[in-house]
């Protein structure tokens, strides 16, 4: 498949070239997906689906076009090809457009390539089984479990020749804490893995994360307003910290000039205890994307380092438009540095504050201002962990959060896309009704 | 148009089992310029065709990137193995669906499909007039955008059908120094809707007024101040509460998260909301027009109809599918939707709306001594327990029954069923917003709308 898929790539780069482009990036794809679905607890839906994707980048005279299908076939290739210079050449020329030029060509098989569906189901009603007998208050709203094998080639004008043949088991989960008609909020619970060797209930915090669903049927609304700690769980930090990252080192915010971080390249951003970055290579990361979107061979960097920010996380064109560096990969592998206090000596640290699981809120302002509903979330009150809320709002600034931390936990979640510790922010404005 | 390869293929579905077979194409075109950069130029096309077979309580489900009359057979073949396979280990021991009267709906005409040229271009003119006439603005960003989904239904039971859904809009966005000199932000859909990119916009004049109307905004804006944080009496703008139906109530009383365990299994019947509030998922006509989207048969081949939800405040029904309206003993309305080929129908919300009432919203803002009226949102999410949350964007201070300063960025809060009840006058106009996708597995373009509402919110400070 692998090579039919470098023929049909480089038959794809012909055909830009004879188009008229000057440049040309080309990625193929073909995956086979395998998945089961449980709706309300019960199994309900098997599919298997077969999909292609063909995705044609062109310059020609400086000018960009971008045409996506889902068909590889010869005279899908001329007429995209043809549509991607015609969508081109509608542009203004802009000098900043490129491709990764020509390096050593990799050829990757990683993952389980080869799905082993009967032991996926097993443990699916493995995981169903085990849901009841241990968390008996928890119901499944919908449960959906994967295996997807992937084939995917990256080629451009320039030599560009990558390509990866990967498969994974991926599982979302969403459920919730009921006991007569009191419910707690829903709660997602994701994970990735390459293998079926351990329960599923033993990946990420899926565990934990059902035990917490019982604790939150019923709940507390904190009285009046008042500045705590805010003590963020490893998928609310990926959350926020996500966001932040993406709206402060990402493209837009650098493009439109609108970033606070826009100038700081190289200065004190956070507290100096805090590295972040994006790892697809990190050993952790289940099938970590090799190849970035540009025909680029993915590199782990963070974009925090010690506190300092350290890289942008830009694309080519950004980065030749600013005259900044790339960034060396397009992941989503967020890598966050443990600290060296376990979580329980960070919570026994706080007088006041609040445990957040999910963040419920709209898209932080430019400015880093933000303000939601801690959703999954529990009052800490004199070093200890207490009663379930609900109605608490949040609100605070990102970029001055950073520097507020109190501390991050020994303890790392490991969910097959990301590996990141708990995160406490001092200085955060809690409310009640 | 797709080709129909799928009705000669009923000879082949299995007796005692509910079959769809659905042909489809998503199409979808945008183009970005970044202060007069243009950072984002795509096409994209989707095409492909689907089986999907229910038997003995459970789903097979196939799909294939080609379309040939071999692939329909194999997609077909390969939902039958899948169903048979979860049936022999998870069936239920449950026969068809209840029957449905055979018929056929056929709505789709051929779309007209612009070239990219036609979106650059007008957005080139919207960025040159915000460029000329705002140079003070610290960015600015237009965005032309389309997205059509074609699609061919045949089934084994209930109506067969044909169908386009385009639509197309004009996103503009501005971003000025605020007090602080730090960025204030807003942005705006400029008219748009149902049809063709060139069908809604022929003129960037036309768009002028609305793109001052969201300078002054943006002006207004860097002079705001932030909302006193508590329960606040407010008014919540037609956006807002559109976005009210469709978050807080619509999802509440979608059928599977009602299965699921939603706030909305035991409120059934019961009063959600006060006396004023009504509210209905319309399939394709709402008061005498057509839906923003509208939506004719759904995909497990349901003639789509209206869906009321709040009557007068009571909880009166659910959105279903096929197999939740018999298990709930209600009548399907049409809500199974599928997003592309290869997705399954899931209980999707149509165009979700409040009704009007009769109030005048200068006596709503007359009624208030301090409070606030709340206008744009960027985002909405709530909860299955109907706990919402709206980020604000733009909204003004009620002091003394009259409009005060502008709102910077806030969230406000709530749980549905007891806001609704605070309800006290809602308006006798309403406005429908149509370019957002809702997001549920699958993404899917929604419609939702309501009147300004004036209620009981928990709204955030600082």
């Amino acid at each position: 498949m692998i090579e039919t898929l470098k023929q049909t790539a480089l038959k794809a780069l012909a055909a830009l070239t004879e188009a008229g482009a000057d440049k040309g990036l080309c990625s193929v794809q073909y995956k086979i997906t395998h998945e089961f679905n449980v709706d309300g607890g019960e199994f309900s839906l098997f599919r298997t689906l077969f999909d292609k994707q063909l995705k044609l980048n062109a310059v020609a005279g400086g000018r960009k076009g971008t045409v996506t299908q889902n068909r590889y076939d010869d005279e899908t290739l001329r007429s995209a090809a043809a549509t991607c210079l015609s969508a081109a050449e509608s542009a203004e020329p802009d000098e900043n457009w490129d491709f990764a030029p020509m390096a050593e060509n990799t050829d990757v098989t990683r993952g389980a390539t080869d799905p082993d569906l009967d032991r996926l189901f097993f443990r699916c009603k493995e995981l169903l089984e085990q849901v009841k007998e241990r968390f008996p208050k928890v119901m499944i709203e919908q449960f959906v479990v994967s295996h997807e094998e992937i084939f995917h080639v990256v080629a451009d004008t320039c030599g560009v020749l990558h390509s990866t043949h990967e498969g994974s088991y991926t599982l979302i989960m969403m459920y919730s804490g009921h006991e007569g008609d009191r419910a707690s909020s829903f709660m997602i619970s994701t994970a990735q893995t390459a293998d079926l060797d351990r329960p599923l209930i033993e990946l990420a915090s899926i565990e934990h994360d059902l035990a917490s669903a019982e604790k939150q049927i019923d709940t507390v609304n904190p009285s009046g307003k008042f500045e705590g700690t805010m003590v963020l769980t490893p998928d609310c930090v990926s959350d926020l910290l996500g966001s932040l990252l993406m709206q402060f080192a990402g493209e837009d915010g650098l493009l439109n000039g609108t970033s606070p971080w826009k100038d700081k390249l190289h200065q004190p951003v956070a507290d100096e205890r805090i590295t972040i970055g994006l790892a697809p290579l990190d050993e952790r990361i289940v099938c970590g994307k090799r190849v970035t979107e540009e025909g680029f061979v993915a590199e782990n960097f963070d974009i925090i380092h010690n506190g300092r920010l350290n890289a942008f996380a830009l694309g080519l064109y950004a980065a030749n438009k600013l005259h900044l560096p790339r960034g060396k990969n397009d992941s989503y592998n967020m890598v966050m540095a443990p600290g060296d206090k376990p979580l329980d000596e960070i919570i026994a640290s706080i007088d006041r504050g609040i445990l957040v699981g999910r963040f419920s809120g709209g898209k932080p302002a430019s400015n880093g201002d933000f303000s939601g509903v801690a959703k999954n979330s529990f009052l800490i009150e004199n070093g200890k962990v207490g009663a379930a809320l609900s109605e608490t709002m949040i609100s605070g600034n990102l970029a001055d959060m950073l520097f507020r931390l109190r501390g991050v936990s020994a303890e790392q979640v490991q969910s097959g896309y990301t590996v990141l510790p708990y995160a406490a922010f001092d200085g955060i404005t809690i409310s009640g009704k | 148009m797709i080709q129909d390869r799928l009705s000669d293929k009923k000879a082949l579905f299995a007796a005692r089992a509910n079959t769809e077979l659905r042909a489809q194409r998503n199409t979808r075109r945008v183009a970005v310029l970044l202060n007069g950069n243009l950072v984002n130029n795509v096409r994209t096309e989707q095409f492909g065709v689907s089986a999907r077979v229910y038997e003995n309580g459970v789903y097979g489900f196939s799909s294939t990137a080609e379309y040939t009359d071999e692939t329909v057979k194999a997609v077909l073949k390969a939902a039958s193995e899948n169903a048979a396979f979860l049936s022999a280990h998870a069936g239920r021991g449950k026969g068809p669906h209840p029957h449905l009267m055979p018929g056929r709906i056929v709505t789709a005409t051929d779309l007209s499909d612009p070239e990219q040229r036609a979106y650059i271009e007008f957005i080139q003119a919207i960025d040159r007039y915000v460029a000329a006439k705002y140079p003070d603005l610290i960015s600015h960003t237009a965005v032309a955008m389309s997205d059509s989904m074609e699609k061919l239904l045949v089934v084994s039971d209930g109506t067969d059908g044909h169908s386009i859904l385009p639509r197309s809009y004009l996103y503009v966005t501005m971003s000025a120094a605020g007090q602080d000199g730090k960025p204030i932000e807003l942005h705006r859909v400029i008219g748009g809707g149902y049809g063709a990119f060139t069908q809604n916009y022929d003129n960037p004049e036309a768009c002028y007024a609305e793109i001052d109307e969201l300078y002054e905004r943006v002006r207004r804006k860097t002079e705001g101040v932030y909302p006193e944080a508590g329960n606040k009496t407010v008014i919540l703008g037609g956006t807002l509460s559109g976005m009210l139906a469709h978050e807080a109530v619509g999802h509440t009383v979608e059928a599977d998260l009602v299965i699921g365990g939603s706030v909305a299994g035991p409120n059934l019947h019961k009063r959600v909301g006060s006396d004023l509030v009504n509210l209905v998922d319309f399939a394709h006509t709402a008061f005498g027009k057509p839906t923003p989207l509208p939506i004719y048969v759904d995909d497990e081949g349901v003639a789509a109809t209206d869906a009321e939800l709040i009557k007068n405040g009571i909880l009166v029904g659910y959105m279903n599918n096929r197999e939740s309206a018999e298990r709930f003993g209600m009548t399907p309305n049409g809500n199974a939707r599928a997003f592309l080929f290869s997705d399954e129908p899931l209980i999707r919300m149509r165009n979700t709306a409040v009704l009007p009432g009769t109030s005048k919203l200068s006596d709503m803002i007359a009624s208030i001594d301090d409070g606030y009226y709340l206008l744009d949102t960027n985002n909405g999410q709530a909860d299955t327990t109907g706990e919402f949350m709206f980020g604000v964007t733009f909204g003004y201070e009620i002091k003394k029954g009259k409009l005060g300063r502008a709102l910077l960025d806030t969230t406000i809060s709530g749980v549905a069923f007891d806001m609704l009840k605070t309800v006290d006058m809602v308006s006798d106009e309403m406005v429908w917003a149509s370019s957002g996708m809702c997001g549920k597995k699958q993404p899917m373009p929604v419609g939702m709308g309501g009147p300004a509402l004036k209620c009981r919110v928990n709204i955030g400070g600082r």
